[in-house]
């Protein structure tokens, strides 16, 4: 136990004498243990707040639609009378058209409901009260979108020509209301509709968040959000020129598990039908992209963290051999001295999980929140013992195989080598130092500084090119969203919508916040790299520049050292980068834009050479006596 | 030099004074100049007086010594004997001393010269000394005085620190 | 430009200080010196007297806080970092103490080293390096690495290191302090040489036997000079007396 306690002191003080290592690492440990903490939270996310909508909105079993019919035709509603069928609402006829409010348009698709509630999908009204004449209920979404309250005035009315219906041009059915038509190729004009006021604010189980693709809704509307009005105003709607519209059936099942098998016997003749199961998948998609993302990212970042670590101890390596030496002549078997060195860099990692951990736990509600359309919460809150336990042992599982190797050697160092503190000697690259010898002075310092610490440099292009691959494949992610196939539990592709899809909002903002930790974490491996390199060096350099070398060289010196690992690391991060967004997007494909990975590429270098450059130089003015004599104390 | 040397010189054959000379100049090298001619005899006659060398006539017609059993016992006994050469630093201490004492002269000019004077005996051993081929015996002798010597120049620095504190005060 | 051609280095009110106020620390003080061409010129002192911090100045591996410093006639205590550099390429070769060898170069890429620097091809500074270790006497090591030479042959390295661009002066801060007496004859050895030669050398030291082989010696303390001593030699004859061979 003593022995235990001794290991812990020692490790202690040696932490607290490095204080800018022991921070930096710090850093980068706290950033991978986050990401992945609000990755596993993201794990039993989905289902919860679409059970609770589904409860309280009395939320149908299946959604049937037709687009384009004059009037409910009979195949809408025989199915009120399919096999296992026992409740129905509907057919309640939808109008598409579009929200106009402070001069902003939004299409949206505006159900005509009665004034009473109904058995099946009764939506919940969070705000305000149901529809009345001259009223319209937004849904949650929608309304938080454009930033809506009970009691504005808005606008319902169409666009005529241009392209916002479906198909694109004129529709069939009844036309009329005021307005002409305008030409092919002219300018668009309003058919001034109705106006109305926010009366209520409510959610539904029966459609996803507002405004999503087409293939949400399974009508087969373009992106619309939902509002509901009296069925009166909805056909004065459905009957302004570009009005287009159908009508949707809601349907409760004996056995809400056969709902899929439902949908997909009756999914013919012009009918559209989704199970609930499949909307429910749809909410869960959001948190699903965002937990790919997560997981992903937390990965490399934890590459990225195994890299800082190794690197952090690779470079005190050096300095610890005289301490080794010192517990070693004392009586310390080489079990206590790599006790030590583990001691220190886990209880470092331990507390870096731990705020990782709670970070994660504070941000992952951030990520989970369901969205404006939803009730309830996701259930993240309570951090499940499985996230700590993973998440814990990721941090040591990273510190022992980085830290490992170097202290089972520093263990077994002589005592005798160890207490004159024979440094780790530098590797010798015969062809190097000849080859060397022809180039300019900057380089031929510079490349011989790099062979000097092959692990080092391997450690440092690793770096690059895992910065460098994530960059790019976030590159690809934004340029080639909508080709991404994020297929979970609905058939087919989902396309994103662009910007104003609360998916690809959120996917982004995922997006950015590992990109953000990403960048942190690979600034901090590049300032451990620059740190140990220009410490290593300081006798070289020294020696160098008392031959004759001028700072400039020897600064210039360093900064190629470092770019000669950065720049083959850097090259090799491209394809890393296509293959990984190839590999996570499964069937998506395309390759990302020439300039945006020149981009990426130059910058990262360039970040490189001035994180190098700044150390190099300012080391670079010290006169050469006094290096030379510390060097040597 | 003590008696003891020419006796145990006699210890590997007879000899005549000349030839002992001769061997007494290639031991030593450049410093056998050093060496008084006269020494020598001085040191026979008086070992032959005391018995513990006898005069013999050899066969070639000079005069070799040769030793007796006493002198052979003598010789011996020199070989294990452990006494070291005492430096005279007594009467350099002595002579600071009575320099301050008496106001004659300034110590530390005294120490000064005395240590420039050791320099260039240590400059010219050091040069005889590295003139010798690696393994010649002489070339060990010098070495001895160099090394001899720059002890005393230590011991000098330290007097002239001394000197210098005390007069300071 | 001062003085004639043969005065290699001159200097004038030289000062070296640190800190200020109270701790100002004065490690050169005021310091006038001429060394000729040819001359071997050594520094003796205790430890703190300021010796390494002069030899330092002497040698462009730090600047001077005051008075003025002429090399081979130009002007030095104004120089920049890179002016600095220029000369300890051209004009003056350095002995540390510690050898200060790079560990993983060979002794003949150690020695080409400066050579490089200077600019010559790779084949003009492998030739020069040859001929400097055949000198020191160490061609039949040229390719071993500094871990496996001894002390002696590390700082004979060293030497030949310094050489390499034929520098106007040496200077040699405590070349035997790391060594043994035997490495210590060795570099002795070398050094008697290399004056013969024509070399202008400065060595701090505080072994005697180094000092003595100097044609002058200064003694320094407290960061100025108190004492020269100009050595002439004389014979081997008054040395018998050291050893008991006089009466």
């Amino acid at each position: 136990m003593g022995r235990l306690l001794l290991v812990l002191r020692i490790a202690m003080k040696d932490l607290r004498r490095n204080r800018a290592e022991a921070m930096l690492l710090l850093v980068a440990i706290v950033a991978a243990t986050a990401t992945l903490s609000v990755a596993l939270a993201l794990r039993g996310v989905t289902s919860a707040p679409y059970a609770a909508t589904r409860a309280a909105t009395a939320g149908p079993a299946v959604v049937a639609a037709v687009q384009q019919s004059s009037s409910p035709p009979a195949a809408l509603t025989s199915l009120e009378h399919g096999r296992g069928v026992v409740d129905s609402s509907g057919p309640y006829l939808i109008a598409m058209s579009n929200l106009v409010v402070g001069g902003h348009s939004d299409p949206v698709m505006a159900e005509g409901r009665n004034t009473s509630t109904v058995s099946v999908d009764q939506p919940k009204l969070t705000a305000g009260r149901w529809v009345r004449t001259g009223g319209v209920v937004v849904e949650r979404s929608l309304a938080d979108l454009l930033d809506l309250k009970v009691g504005e005035r808005v606008g319902l009315d169409n666009l005529v020509g241009g392209g916002t219906g479906p198909g694109g041009g004129p529709s069939g059915g009844p036309s009329g209301g005021p307005g002409p038509p305008a030409g092919p190729g002219g300018g668009h004009i309003r058919a001034v509709g109705p106006s109305f006021t926010v009366v209520g604010i409510a959610v539904t189980a029966a459609l996803q968040p507002s405004p999503l693709s087409d293939y949400a809704h399974p009508s087969g509307f373009p992106e619309a959000g939902l509002v509901w009005v009296t069925r009166s105003a909805a056909e004065q709607l459905a009957t302004l020129e570009g009005g287009a519209f159908g009508y949707t059936l809601n349907l409760r099942l004996a056995d809400p598990g056969a709902a899929p098998s439902f949908a997909a016997a009756h999914q013919h003749g012009g009918l559209f039908l989704i199970s609930w199961q499949a909307i429910a998948a749809k909410e869960g998609l959001i948190v699903s992209v965002e937990r790919a993302i997560l997981l992903t990212g937390s990965s490399l970042l934890g590459l990225l963290a195994l890299a800082s670590v190794a690197l952090l101890v690779g470079g005190r390596m050096e300095q610890q051999t005289r301490r080794v030496g010192l517990i070693k002549a004392v009586g310390g078997t080489p079990a206590l001295v790599t006790g030590v060195l583990l001691a220190g860099q886990l209880v470092l990692a331990l507390v870096a999980a731990g705020v990782g951990l709670v970070v994660g736990w504070l941000a992952a509600p951030l990520l989970t929140n369901p969205g404006a359309n939803l009730l309830g919460r996701s259930g993240v809150p309570a951090l499940a013992l499985s996230t700590i336990g993973i998440v814990i042992g990721a941090a040591i599982v990273v510190t022992v195989v980085a830290t490992v190797v170097p202290a089972v050697r520093a263990s077994r160092t002589s005592t005798v080598s160890a207490l004159a503190d024979a440094a780790r000697s530098p590797r010798r690259a015969s062809w190097t130092i000849a080859f060397s010898a022809r180039l300019p002075i900057p380089i031929l310092l510079g490349m011989r500084l790099a062979a000097r610490r092959r692990r080092r440099a391997v450690l440092s292009a690793a770096s690059v090119a895992i910065t460098v691959g994530s960059l790019v494949a976030v590159l690809m992610f934004r340029e080639h969203a909508n080709s991404l196939d994020t297929a979970v539990g609905l058939g087919g592709l989902y396309r994103f919508a662009g910007p104003g899809d609360p998916l690809w909002e959120r996917g982004m903002d995922v997006l950015l916040v590992f990109t953000v930790a990403l960048v942190l974490m690979a600034l901090v491996n590049a300032v451990l790299v620059t740190w140990a390199t220009v410490q290593d060096s300081r006798h070289a350099t020294a020696v160098e520049r008392a031959l004759g070398a001028s700072p400039e060289q020897t600064t210039l010196a360093v900064v190629m050292s470092q770019l000669l690992s950065a720049l083959p690391g850097a090259i090799v991060g491209v394809p890393v980068g296509i293959g990984l967004y190839l590999a996570v997007g499964r069937h998506s494909s395309g390759m990302p834009s020439a300039l945006g990975v020149a981009g990426v590429v130059l910058l990262t270098i360039a970040a490189v050479a001035a994180l190098t450059a700044i150390p190099a130089r300012l080391g670079a003015r010290q006169p050469v006596a006094e290096v030379l004599q510390s060097e040597m104390a | 030099m003590q008696q003891e040397v020419v006796l145990a010189l006699l210890a590997k054959e007879p000899s005549t004074g000349s030839r002992l000379r001769a061997r007494l100049n290639d031991a030593l090298g450049p410093l056998g100049e050093a060496m008084n001619d006269g020494q020598v005899y001085v040191n026979l006659s008086r070992l032959e007086k005391t018995g513990l060398i006898v005069r013999e006539t050899s066969r070639a017609g000079g005069r070799a010594y040769q030793l007796t059993p006493a002198g052979q016992e003598r010789v011996a006994e020199w070989l294990t004997e452990v006494s070291w050469p005492k430096p005279d630093l007594a009467e350099f201490h002595l002579k600071l001393v009575a320099a301050a004492q008496a106001g004659l002269a300034d110590p530390i000019g005294i120490v000064d010269a005395q240590r420039r004077e050791l320099l260039r005996r240590l400059r010219d051993a050091g040069r005889a000394a590295m003139a010798e081929p690696d393994d010649s015996e002489a070339g060990l002798l010098l070495e001895g005085i160099v090394l001899r010597l720059q002890a005393d120049l230590r011991w000098l620095e330290a007097c002239e620190r001394r000197w210098t504190k005390q007069r300071g005060k | 430009m001062n003085g004639s051609d043969a005065t290699i280095v001159r200097a004038r009110g030289l000062r070296k200080e640190y800190g200020s106020g109270e701790g100002l620390v004065r490690a050169v003080d005021e310091v006038d010196l001429d060394v000729a061409r040819g001359e071997a010129l050594a520094i003796m002192g205790p430890s703190g007297c300021g010796k390494s911090t002069l030899l330092q100045l002497l040698g462009g591996l730090d600047r001077p806080t005051g008075g003025e410093l002429w090399l081979a006639g130009r002007s030095i205590d104004r120089l920049s970092e890179r002016g600095l550099a220029q000369l300890r390429r051209h004009d003056v070769g350095f002995v540390f103490q510690a050898f200060h060898l790079m560990d993983e170069l060979t002794a003949q890429e150690n020695v080409e080293l400066p050579a490089l620097l200077a600019g010559r091809s790779p084949r003009e500074a492998r030739q020069r390096a040859r001929q400097l270790l055949e000198r020191v006497g160490l061609a039949d090591r040229a390719g071993h690495l500094p871990s496996a030479l001894s002390g002696g042959q590390r700082q004979r390295v060293a030497i030949a290191r310094s050489l390499a661009n034929e520098p106007k002066l040496v200077l040699a801060d405590e070349p035997t302090g790391n060594l043994d007496s035997g490495a210590t004859l060795e570099v002795l050895r070398l050094f008697e040489a290399l004056h013969t030669s024509g070399l202008t050398l400065v060595v701090v030291t505080h072994d005697e036997r180094i000092a003595a082989t100097a044609d002058r010696l200064i003694s320094m303390r407290d960061g100025a000079f108190v004492d020269e001593t100009r050595l002439v030699g004389g014979t081997t004859g008054s040395l018998g007396a050291l050893v008991g061979l006089e009466g």
